[in-house]
C-alpha cells in the first residue's frame, strides 16, 4: 500500500488534477454567449479591471466591506494557504536555507523556516476551525450548505492538523532532505519509496484526495473568479454624449438665445 | 373563467372582475359590478364618472390619466375615492368596462 | 405535500393569456423533462449562468445584503440558496460529482414541486444585482433568475402581470396598451398643463419625420408619472431640440426582458430600430426606466434582428453633461423641499448613472439629502423586475421587500422622494402609504424641468 500511495497514485492524482481543471475551464469557455453585463464598479479601461480584480484577490475586498465576520476567517485562511504552499516549495527545495537570500545565516534561516511554518500552520488551523464553526452555528451559512461543504472543510482540517503535528512534535517531524529526495524522485519520473513516517504518509494521501476532488468541486473558485470577473468587470465604452440638431449644443448656443420660450 | 350574472345573462370576467370583452358593456353590467367595488348604490355623480370614462375609452382605446379624469369631471381625487373606494383604476375604470391596466402601475 | 408550508407565488397567466404571447403550456407530467432540456441547452451557451452554477462557494455573504432576505427572513430568499434551486438540479444531471454522489454534494432530481418553488422564489428576486455587487467573485445571481424565468415561461408558468403586459407589448409597442389616439390626447393635455404652469406652450412632437432625436418615454409616464414627460419636454424645448416621440414604440421599459428574453423582448427592440430609421433619428434618447435602460444598454446588440448604428443614450446622462458645463440655468428654489434620491438598482449597479444623477439633483434642488447606504450600495425598492403583484399574498411580500427602503427614507427626514425609474415609482406610490412615509414622489427630469429658468 505504501508503494501505491507513494509511487503510483501521485501520477494518477496529478493527471486527474490537471486534466480535470482543463476540462472544467473548457466547459466554461465553451459557453460562448455572453451579454454585456458589466457590473459596478465600472471599469473604464483594462487598468481599472486589473485593479478591481487584484483588490479582490489580495485583500478580499468585498468580504471586508460587506461581511466583516466572514473576512476575519476567510482572508487569514487564504493567506495561510498561500504561505503554506509557498513555504512547502521554498522550504523543501532550499532545505530551509531560503532566508539566506535576505541576509540571514543558514542556522537562522532554518529556525525562521520552522517558526514561520509553525505560525502559519496555527493560523491556518484556527481560521479553518472558525469557518467550520460559522457553517455549523450561523443560520444563513448553514442554510446554504450542502454536506460536501462540511466535508471539504473537514478534509482540509485533517491535512493541516497532521501537517501541524509534523511541525510541532519532534517524533513526527520529517527532515527536508528526505522530503526533497522523495519529491524529486516523483518529478523526475524515477520514484523512490515513500519516507517511513506515518504522519507524512497520511498527510500525503489526504492532499492527493484533495487534489482529486478539487476539479469536481467548488474548490475551483480561484479559476471561476477570473472567468466571472472578466465578464462583469470588463471595461465598457459608453456612447459619446452630445445631442444632434439642437440649438444649445454642448459647446454653447449655436446661434440664437438659449432657453427661450418661443421656438 | 369566472362569470357575473346580469339580467339573466352570463358575462365573462377575469379573476379580478374586469369584463373580458369591453364591447359588450352596458350600464346594467356596471350596476352588477358595483357591490364588488364596495359601492351600495350608483348615484348621478357615479354615472358622470362612469359615462365619461366609457366615452373616453370608446374614443381613445385606453383610460385617461387620473388628472385628466379629475379635471374633466370637476371632481378631486379625494372625491373620486369617496365615490369609488377601490380607486379610479380598480373601481371606476372597471365599472366602465375597461380592461385591467398592465405594466408598471 | 399538503402539509408543506404554502408557497407564495403570483397568480399564473391563464391559457388564453399565454396564447396571446404565443405560448402553449407544457402538461405537468412533461414539465421536468422539458425544463431539463432547456437547462441543458443553456449550459452549453450562457456563460454567466454556467459560472453562477459552478463558482459559488456558499460563503453566505449575499444573505444579509439582499433586501428580499432582510425583509422576509425566508432562507430561500438568500441569493445563493435561491440559485441552489437550479444548482441542485444542475449538479444532479450535468456534473460527475452530482451524478455519482447525489445529496452528498447537494444534488437533487428535478420534480414538479421544485418547478413550483422556482416559480415562487424567482419572482421574489428583483434582479437588482446587489448580490452580484457584494459577491467576492462577482457572481451575477440575476442570470440564474433570468434563466429560471425563461424556462418557466416556456413551460407556461408566467405571472398574469407579465403575460398580459407582454401581450400589450406585442400589440401596441408599450406596456400599457396605449393607443396612438390616447397618446396624442394625453400629450395635448400635458401641453395645456405646461402652458398653465410656465405661461407658454410646449408641444410634444408625435411621429414627426426628419427628427434628429427620438425620445423613448416610459408608458407609465402617460398614466402615473406625467411630470416626467413634462420635465423631458421642458428640457428638449430649452435646448431647442428637433425631437419626436413615436406612437409605435412608446416604452422605455421592456417587460420581455423580465420573463421571456425572446420574442416579447425583441418586439420592442425591433420596433425601436424600425422607428428610428423611419423618422430619420440620429440619436435615440432614453427616458426614465431602470430595467429598460439596462436591457437596451447591455442586450440590444444581441436582440435586434437587423444591424443598426444609431447611438443610444440616456436623458439623464445628456442633461447632466449640460449641467456640468453650466449650460442649463436652474433655480434650486423651485424645488425647495428636503429631497432624497433613491438610486434605482439598474442605474447604479448596471448602468453607471450614480454621479450624473447627483449632478442633476444637486443643481435642481435646494436641500438634497443622501440616504444611507447610497449609490451602488443602495437597496432595491422591492419592486424590481416587475414583481409589482397585487394579489394579497404577493402584495404583503412587497411591503416586506420595501421595509429596508422605508427605513432609509425615514432616516433622511426628506419630504420629497426622487426615484427616476418607472417600476420604482409604481412600487413607491402604494408603499409610501403602506409605510406611512408621507413623501411626495418625483422622477429626476421632472425636478430639472421645474427648476429651469426661461428667458
Amino acid at each position: 500500500m505504501k508503494f501505491f500511495i507513494g509511487q503510483v497514485m501521485p501520477y494518477i492524482t496529478v493527471t486527474i488534477f490537471l486534466l480535470g481543471l482543463l476540462w472544467r475551464a473548457w466547459r466554461w469557455t465553451g459557453a460562448l454567449r455572453i451579454h454585456n453585463i458589466t457590473l459596478s464598479p465600472f471599469a473604464r479601461n483594462w487598468a481599472d479591471t486589473i485593479g478591481i480584480i487584484l483588490a479582490q484577490i489580495l485583500f478580499f475586498w468585498n468580504p471586508w466591506k460587506f461581511d466583516r465576520p466572514l473576512w476575519v476567517g476567510a482572508w487569514p485562511m487564504h493567506v495561510a494557504l498561500a504561505g503554506v504552499l509557498g513555504g512547502h516549495v521554498l522550504g523543501i527545495y532550499f532545505l530551509g536555507t531560503q532566508f539566506t537570500y535576505i541576509g540571514l545565516s543558514v542556522a537562522a534561516s532554518k529556525q525562521a523556516s520552522v517558526l514561520l511554518g509553525q505560525l502559519i500552520g496555527v493560523v491556518f488551523l484556527v481560521a479553518l476551525l472558525y469557518l467550520l464553526y460559522r457553517r455549523i452555528a450561523i443560520e444563513k451559512v448553514r442554510a446554504v450548505s450542502a454536506p460536501s461543504d462540511y466535508l471539504h472543510l473537514l478534509l482540509m482540517l485533517a491535512i493541516v492538523l497532521v501537517g501541524d503535528l509534523m511541525r510541532f512534535l519532534p517524533s513526527a517531524e520529517l527532515e527536508y532532505e528526505e522530503a526533497r529526495h522523495f519529491l524529486a524522485g516523483l518529478f523526475t519520473f524515477h520514484p523512490v519509496p515513500i519516507p517511513d513516517n506515518w504522519y507524512f504518509i497520511i498527510h500525503f494521501l489526504l492532499v492527493q484526495i484533495l487534489m482529486i476532488v478539487f476539479p469536481f468541486s467548488k474548490l475551483v473558485h480561484p479559476l471561476g473568479m477570473l472567468w466571472e470577473r472578466w465578464i462583469v468587470n470588463r471595461p465598457y465604452q459608453d456612447t459619446p454624449l452630445g445631442l444632434p440638431g439642437v440649438r444649445l449644443t454642448l459647446s454653447g448656443p449655436a446661434g440664437g438665445s438659449t432657453g427661450s420660450k418661443g421656438v | 373563467m369566472p362569470y357575473i350574472e346580469v339580467l339573466g345573462q352570463q358575462i365573462e370576467v377575469d379573476e379580478d372582475g374586469y369584463i373580458q370583452d369591453p364591447s359588450i358593456w352596458t350600464p346594467e353590467i356596471a350596476k352588477a359590478m358595483a357591490p364588488m367595488e364596495q359601492i351600495t348604490e350608483l348615484t348621478d355623480e357615479h354615472w358622470k364618472v362612469i359615462n365619461y370614462l366609457r366615452d373616453y375609452y370608446m374614443k381613445f382605446g385606453i383610460c385617461p390619466m387620473i388628472r385628466k379624469l379629475c379635471k374633466d369631471t370637476g371632481y378631486t381625487l379625494k372625491k373620486i375615492y369617496e365615490l369609488f373606494p377601490t380607486g379610479p383604476a380598480k373601481g371606476a375604470c372597471k365599472l366602465a368596462g375597461a380592461p385591467k391596466p398592465t405594466g408598471c402601475v | 405535500m399538503a402539509a408543506e408550508k404554502k408557497l407564495k407565488a403570483p397568480k399564473k397567466a391563464t391559457e388564453a393569456e399565454l396564447r396571446a404571447i404565443h405560448i402553449k403550456p407544457v402538461p405537468d407530467e412533461e414539465k421536468p423533462k422539458v425544463a431539463l432540456e432547456l437547462l441543458r441547452r443553456y449550459k452549453d451557451e450562457w456563460r454567466s449562468l454556467v459560472l453562477a452554477m459552478e463558482t459559488c462557494v456558499k460563503c453566505g455573504l449575499c444573505a444579509e445584503n439582499c433586501h428580499s432576505y432582510l425583509g422576509t427572513r425566508d432562507p430561500y430568499n438568500i441569493p445563493a440558496k435561491r440559485a441552489d434551486l437550479v444548482r441542485k438540479v444542475w449538479k444532479r444531471y450535468f456534473t460527475p460529482q452530482g451524478r455519482l454522489f447525489g445529496w452528498l454534494v447537494g444534488a437533487e432530481d428535478l420534480t414538479l414541486e421544485t418547478l413550483e418553488m422556482w416559480y415562487s422564489y424567482f419572482y421574489q428576486c428583483s434582479e437588482c444585482r446587489r448580490c452580484g455587487h457584494v459577491c467576492p467573485f462577482g457572481i451575477d445571481t440575476c442570470e440564474v433568475t433570468m434563466a429560471a424565468r425563461r424556462i418557466l415561461h416556456q413551460l407556461g408558468m408566467v405571472p398574469k402581470l407579465h403575460a398580459t403586459t407582454g401581450a400589450a407589448m406585442l400589440k401596441s409597442g408599450n406596456h400599457m396598451g396605449l393607443t396612438p389616439a390616447g397618446i396624442q390626447d394625453t400629450l395635448e393635455f400635458l401641453s395645456d398643463e405646461i402652458e398653465e404652469e410656465n405661461g407658454f406652450r410646449i408641444e410634444f412632437p408625435i411621429d414627426k419625420p426628419d427628427s434628429d432625436i427620438l425620445y423613448i418615454p416610459s408608458s407609465a409616464d402617460f398614466m402615473l408619472n406625467p411630470e416626467t414627460l413634462k420635465g423631458a419636454a421642458r428640457f428638449f424645448h430649452y435646448i431647442g431640440a428637433n425631437w419626436t416621440i413615436t406612437t409605435r414604440m412608446t416604452e422605455a421599459g421592456n417587460f420581455g426582458y423580465l420573463f421571456d428574453q425572446a420574442l416579447v423582448q425583441k418586439e420592442l427592440v425591433n420596433r425601436l430600430f424600425q422607428e428610428a430609421v423611419r423618422l430619420g433619428a440620429k440619436k435615440i434618447v432614453w427616458g426614465e426606466c431602470g430595467h429598460g435602460w439596462r436591457a437596451i444598454k447591455m442586450y440590444y446588440n444581441t436582440m435586434a434582428d437587423l444591424p443598426h448604428r444609431i447611438p443610444i443614450t440616456h436623458i439623464l446622462d445628456e442633461a447632466a453633461e449640460y449641467v456640468k458645463r453650466g449650460l442649463l440655468k436652474l433655480d434650486k428654489e423651485k424645488n425647495p423641499e428636503p429631497t432624497t434620491l433613491h438610486d434605482p438598482c439598474n442605474y447604479v449597479r448596471a448602468c453607471g448613472l450614480s454621479e450624473n444623477m447627483r449632478v442633476l439633483i444637486k443643481a435642481a434642488c435646494a436641500d438634497f439629502r443622501e440616504m444611507e447606504p447610497n449609490r451602488e450600495k443602495n437597496f432595491c425598492c422591492g419592486g424590481g423586475s416587475g414583481i409589482l403583484f397585487d394579489d394579497p399574498d404577493m402584495y404583503e411580500l412587497r411591503i416586506k421587500f420595501s421595509l429596508k427602503k422605508a427605513e432609509q427614507i425615514r432616516a433622511t427626514g426628506a419630504k420629497v422622494l426622487c426615484a427616476p425609474c418607472s417600476i420604482c415609482k409604481a412600487q413607491f406610490h402604494p408603499m409610501i402609504e403602506e409605510h406611512h412615509l408621507g413623501v411626495e414622489l418625483y422622477g429626476l427630469i421632472d425636478l430639472v424641468g421645474r427648476a429651469l429658468v426661461w428667458d
